[in-house]
């Protein structure tokens, strides 16, 4: 499979994904479950941008460790913060 | 080095001699910078001493007197800005733009406009800072800001605005400095200079870095937040019923406490290399300490609770991090233990530079052990915002300075070529550590006296006294150091290359000053010791003669002692070309980002007031925009060569070209940025309640438009693609045509968003007849202000592609895709974000 | 930031021999009072701390006083191997004395956290008295001063309190961050505006004590102060008898006419 065919395919994937995201709100499920299932499809679909789109699969794994280190940052804010008010 | 020498290695690089206050203005070179960076942190610390003497005067008595107390409070709040963020780090960091190239065997740093971008963004917040003072006072609220006395329902005068503003612009510079250090320390260092073979004070460098592209991105976050509510009136902080008050203290503090070490790592690595030089000897457990400080520095992000003791967090999380700030207390240990067993057998010389290394290390022993106390919850709650914090964390802080003032002796010869007076050196010291104790430690006997007061109990005053006495004889310490270095500046005995014995790293090799292009040859430890080669294959040798510290002799081939002038010339005919080391467009571009800063501060809940001073803000705001946008334009088009590879040692990132890990790394501290907005969101939404959160949306904000937004960004991402892919194939057309489809996708994506806020602000009837305003409650703050940071993204991607566009069109970027690649991974980044936004602020 | 050349003592030994009295409760774990259970942890602190620094910097300036680079030195440069301009760095032996420094002040100072976290539970969970006879008082701060209001809706200005009784605080701001404390009482907490924290003290004398505010909280900081008022337990029920919703002066709680000195800034 050529670069441009990969690309075009992750594009359908990510309009798909995209679409599935906002119809799991009218899919009945229980808030809760709907809310990670939602924040998971948001997750696969930036994995799939940052992977292919931005080539961190062709790049070191240093790079990818370094956004990875932001990322987890960003999470251990996020969460001891919002558990520190439970 | 001569002065003749001098002239003959800036020959051609457009760059004026020393002497000529132009080129002060227009250089890149690390050296420059590096030297500009230390004056002018001097300068700072004048300015933040004598806000010090201030208050010390204040509180020879209790009670108001010298100053009225909104004076006094802002001296308080801009003595410890100022010194921790217009002092510290900037005085830290000219030596390590003077030293790490020179250490790490680099001719200049990875970007050298950038560089000199750093400091012109840091001089200029500086004077905005001093600005604020004149419009209706500056910031009074402390250094720490608590909301939610930060707004301006308690603060409304606009140099308080204006003083967040500068800090904002202080946070560019520095995130810019990040990523130059970055890049340049892990891709540029020379053969054989491996990560753990690094110098010690490269290593604290490099840590300090990596710690302040993530921290000062949460605090970049915490101020544009404040801005916003100062300015365009949202409602974060003044949202306390939703924890606005709680979410600046963790902001702040997920900031702060990486800062501690941000400040004194420096500090740490010029006591390790004092330490080694003047004792002889290499240093106890080198890798253990390089170890514990690796470990300090990712601990550093999970202990900043323990600023919060007191608040209503939780019981659990207050063991957690009590337990990660004991640990992160440990590795200190570790490396004041392996400092002091390096004395062991060596000898040690009472130099200058050691004397205040060694006092720099008592005061961090006595700032350690005080800081234990705190570490127990039990007696935090009861020293919580007296001056025991006071005392303790100044033995810390100004601890480390004092090791800093041990580098400025022991560089002063590298960095002028003038050795300074021993005797007056030590006249300081003596002056300093008394003055220091003097000043510091009473304040430990007076620990019950609230921090930031004036009226204080009468039991104490003696002990204030002793303080203010102390605060003086330090101060005057200052003079003697300016006199001493004035004096040997102008007429101080030459140093020499390497004044001292048992130095060790690069810098002891070269003339002092080193010349333009740092070294005699290409520098190489491929043999175990440091080298020149010159010449095809590097069949040119210089080495470097021993302890003495002589001249650098070759050891066949010409003498290397041409300033490096035949290196230079190598140089050149290897790339074609010559490197640059002058531009006028990183001054210009600090100038118009400060005028631009100063225009915004007269902002009131989104627009300029009417009458004469609006229209001033209005348009120096105008005027500051359009400069910024024109001065960025002419530093992208002008021809600029920056030092180009082959580079030694690349780990960990050999196979990533120097702009493209930069752009990644700008990219980590932007995850962070938008990763603190997003916590920020979700900490209110929790504190709110998380389900009750529909109540504070009106009906009409619905799904739709953030899904045709999120179809319309995946599209332009895929057009970039499709532009890269062009671009590879070498097709003109086709790479104009797919940018611009990125560009027309990226214009509907803003108009989707205008039409949907136009309707949003519009409403009338319902819950919300005012409309739906970032002012009308806290979701709607969040809404807009995360909404709009990603907005301005997108902005800001539209005018780098429309200068995509109009290069492309002219046949750029067919031979060299790169410009186009990076810019995709700016525009990637720019959608993964939005994908995380569309749900958490549609959906859910 | 510790170290522990001097003290390889097992704490609890160490923490005896100081003579800890037993408080109630009794044990290794100090209770009573917050002024007791401070000032008993604070000494074994400060006792130690001291010991600490004193020989950790005396160790040092020894042996800096004792290698001093001197010209009678025998040893000369010829036997070391001196480090050598354009070397890469390396470290020098010596590692297992630093790790047995470094495990001493690690067992040093993780004990005598540990230590006072038993402490922090009893302050924490456990208060002296009983949680539902004993008083409770909400603390409202505002720029600049203290409102006191007691369960039966009664308002003032000063916080009067029986002597030697458990007192519960529930304290919030009605505006910014501030910081409630009484130095002599060894009581503080935050007040944070749409947050409540909660308290307690025990006042085991009479007499008359300040409240100050720790956080920067404006112009008038400095002037944010109050009284606690601890009277003999017998007096306060005959005083808290004949209180009623009001607040003791008529202005006291109505927010218009607080003191002049509230400042913007």
């Amino acid at each position: 499979m050529s670069k441009l065919k990969l690309y075009t395919a992750i594009y359908v994937v990510l309009f798909v994904l995209a679409t599935g995201q906002t119809l799991v709100e009218f899919a009945g499920l229980d808030y809760w479950v709907g809310l990670w299932v939602i924040l998971g499809l948001s997750f696969v679909k930036a994995l799939f941008v940052a992977v292919y789109y931005q080539h961190l699969r062709w790049e070191p794994r240093s790079v990818s460790f370094v956004m990875l280190v932001g990322l987890l940052a960003a999470l251990a804010l996020t969460i001891a913060a919002s558990y520190s008010i439970l | 080095m001569s002065a003749e020498a001098e002239q003959s290695t800036d020959h051609g690089h457009g760059l004026p001699p020393a002497s000529s206050v132009k080129r002060w203005l227009v250089t890149t070179n690390h050296k420059d910078v590096g030297i500009l960076y230390t004056v002018t942190a001097l300068f700072f610390l004048v300015f933040g001493g004598v806000l010090a003497l201030l208050m010390r005067i204040q509180l020879w008595t209790p009670g108001e007197g010298f100053l009225a107390a909104v004076s006094y409070n802002q001296a308080v709040s801009a003595h410890g800005l100022i010194m921790i963020f217009w002092f510290l780090s900037p005085f830290a960091f000219g030596f390590a733009n003077y030293v790490v190239p020179l250490q790490i065997g680099a001719r200049d740093l990875a970007f050298p406009r950038l560089n000199a971008l750093s400091y012109w963004l840091y001089l200029f917040s500086g004077i905005l800072f001093g600005v604020s003072f004149f419009q209706g006072g500056t910031f009074a609220g402390g250094w720490t800001m608590y909301a939610p006395l930060n707004i301006p329902v308690y603060t409304p005068n606009i140099g308080a605005s204006t003083a967040v503003l500068a800090l904002v612009l202080f946070v560019a510079s520095v995130t810019v400095s990040s990523v130059n250090f970055l890049t340049s320390m892990h891709r540029m260092r020379a053969e054989g200079m491996t990560l753990r073979r690094m110098p010690l004070f490269s290593w604290t460098i490099l840590l300090t870095v990596w710690m302040m592209l993530f921290a000062f991105a949460a605090l970049l976050a915490a101020l544009l937040i404040l801005s916003s509510d100062r300015l365009l009136g949202t409602q974060y902080f003044a949202a306390t019923d939703a924890g606005g008050s709680l979410l600046w203290a963790h902001l702040f503090w997920f900031f702060g406490h990486p800062e501690v070490y941000i400040v004194f790592f420096p500090a740490l690595g010029v006591m390790a290399e004092t330490f080694q030089t003047f004792t002889g000897r290499r240093i106890v457990g080198r890798k253990w300490f390089i170890a514990a400080m690796v470990l300090v520095a990712l601990q550093s992000f999970v202990v900043w609770m323990h600023h919060m003791f007191l608040t209503s967090i939780n019981l659990q999380i207050k063991t957690l991090f009590m337990a990660t700030t004991i640990g992160i207390s440990l590795p200190f240990d570790l490396m004041v233990f392996a400092l002091i067993y390096t004395l062991i057998k060596g000898r040690v010389r009472f130099t200058t530079p050691f004397l205040f290394s060694f006092g720099a290390l008592v005061l961090f022993i006595i700032g350690g052990i005080t800081g234990v106390f705190l570490g127990a919850v039990v007696l935090d709650y009861e020293f919580r915002g007296t001056y025991w914090v006071v005392a303790h964390f100044h033995y810390v802080m100004v601890g480390g300075v004092t090791a800093l003032f041990g580098g400025l002796y022991y560089w002063f010869p590298k960095m002028t070529g003038k050795m300074y007076d021993e005797f007056l050196g030590k006249v300081h010291f003596a002056l300093y550590f008394v003055g220091f104790n003097l000043l510091y430690f009473p304040m430990f006997l007076a620990w019950e006296t609230p921090r930031r007061d004036f009226v204080y109990p009468e039991a104490f005053v003696s002990l204030h006294q002793l303080s203010t006495v102390g605060g003086f004889i330090l101060g005057a310490s200052f003079l003697v150091m300016f006199y001493n270095l004035s004096k040997s500046l102008l007429v101080g005995e030459e140093a020499g290359d390497n004044p001292w014995a048992y130095s060790v790293t690069t810098e002891w090799a070269l003339p002092s000053p080193p010349p333009l292009e740092n070294f005699p040859g290409r520098p190489t430890f491929e043999t175990g010791m440091l080298e020149f080669r010159r010449g095809p294959g590097g069949t040119e040798r210089s080495g470097v003669e021993a302890a003495d510290g002589g001249e650098p002799t070759a050891d066949g081939g010409e003498p290397s002692t041409d300033g490096g002038a035949a290196y230079v010339a190598e140089i050149e005919a290897e790339s074609g070309h010559d490197e640059d080391h002058a531009s006028p467009w990183p001054f210009a571009i600090g100038l118009a980002s400060f005028v631009a800063l100063l225009g915004f501060s007269g902002l009131q809940q989104g627009g300029f007031p009417t009458g004469l001073s609006g229209g001033f803000y209005a348009g120096l705001t105008g005027g500051g925009l359009v400069l910024l946008g024109w001065t960025l334009v002419r530093l992208a088009r002008e021809r600029f060569n920056g030092p180009v590879g082959p580079f030694g040692e690349s780990w960990p990132f050999e196979n990533v070209e120097n702009t493209k890990l930069g752009v990644w790394l700008f990219l980590a501290s932007d995850v962070v940025l938008f990763g603190a907005f997003i916590g920020s969101y979700v900490f209110i939404r929790v504190a709110h309640g998380w389900t009750d959160w529909h109540d504070l949306i009106p009906e009409a904000h619905v799904v739709l438009p953030g899904l045709i937004n999120t179809y319309l960004l995946l599209t332009s991402s895929f057009a970039v693609v499709l532009a890269l892919v062009a671009a590879e194939r070498e097709s003109r057309w086709g790479l104009v045509a797919s940018l611009g489809l990125t560009f027309a996708l990226g214009v509907a994506f803003l108009v989707n968003k205008a039409l949907e806020w136009l309707h949003l602000f519009d409403l009338h009837g319902g819950a919300f007849a005012g409309g739906w305003l970032p002012s009308t409650n806290v979701a709607s703050s969040t809404f807009y202000l995360t909404t709009g940071l990603h907005g301005l993204h997108v902005i800001a991607g539209l005018f780098i592609s429309l200068y995509l566009i109009a290069r492309a069109w002219g046949g750029a970027y067919l031979d060299d895709e790169r410009p186009v690649e990076y810019f995709g991974l700016y525009w990637h980044f720019v959608d993964i974000v939005w994908l995380f936004l569309f749900p958490l602020f549609y959906i859910l | 930031m510790s170290s522990g050349v001097g003290a390889s003592v097992p704490v609890g030994v160490l923490v005896e021999s100081v003579g800890i009295p037993a408080q109630s409760g009794g044990g290794l774990v100090p209770r009573g009072s917050r002024v007791e259970v401070f000032q008993q942890i604070f000494e074994v602190f400060l006792v130690l701390g001291t010991l600490v620094g004193v020989v950790v910097v005396g160790y040092m300036t020894y042996n800096a006083y004792k290698y001093r680079d001197r010209d009678d030195r025998g040893d000369a440069d010829d036997g070391i191997d001196a480090p050598r301009v354009g070397e890469l760095p390396t470290g020098s032996g010596g590692g297992r004395k630093l790790f047995y420094s470094f495990g001493l002040s690690t067992i040093l100072v993780v004990s005598l956290i540990l230590w006072t976290y038993g402490t922090l539970l009893y302050v924490e969970q456990d208060p002296p008295g009983d949680a539902e006879e004993d008083l409770e008082v909400e603390v409202v701060g505002y720029r600049f001063g203290w409102d006191f209001v007691y369960p039966n809706g009664h308002t003032s200005e000063t916080l009067r309190v029986p002597e030697g009784e458990t007192v519960h605080l529930e304290v919030t701001s009605d505006d910014v961050f501030h910081t409630f404390g009484v130095p002599e009482l060894r009581v503080k907490t935050d007040a944070i505006p749409g947050q409540r924290t909660s308290t307690w003290f025990v006042a085991n004398e009479t007499g008359s004590y300040e409240v100050r505010c720790f956080e920067l909280c404006g112009a008038g900081h400095s002037y944010m102060t109050a009284d606690v008022e601890v009277v003999e337990p017998r007096t306060f029920e005959s005083w808290y008898a004949d209180t009623s919703n009001e607040s003791e002066t008529a202005n006291e709680s109505n927010s218009s006419a607080r003191p002049p000195e509230e400042v913007v800034g």
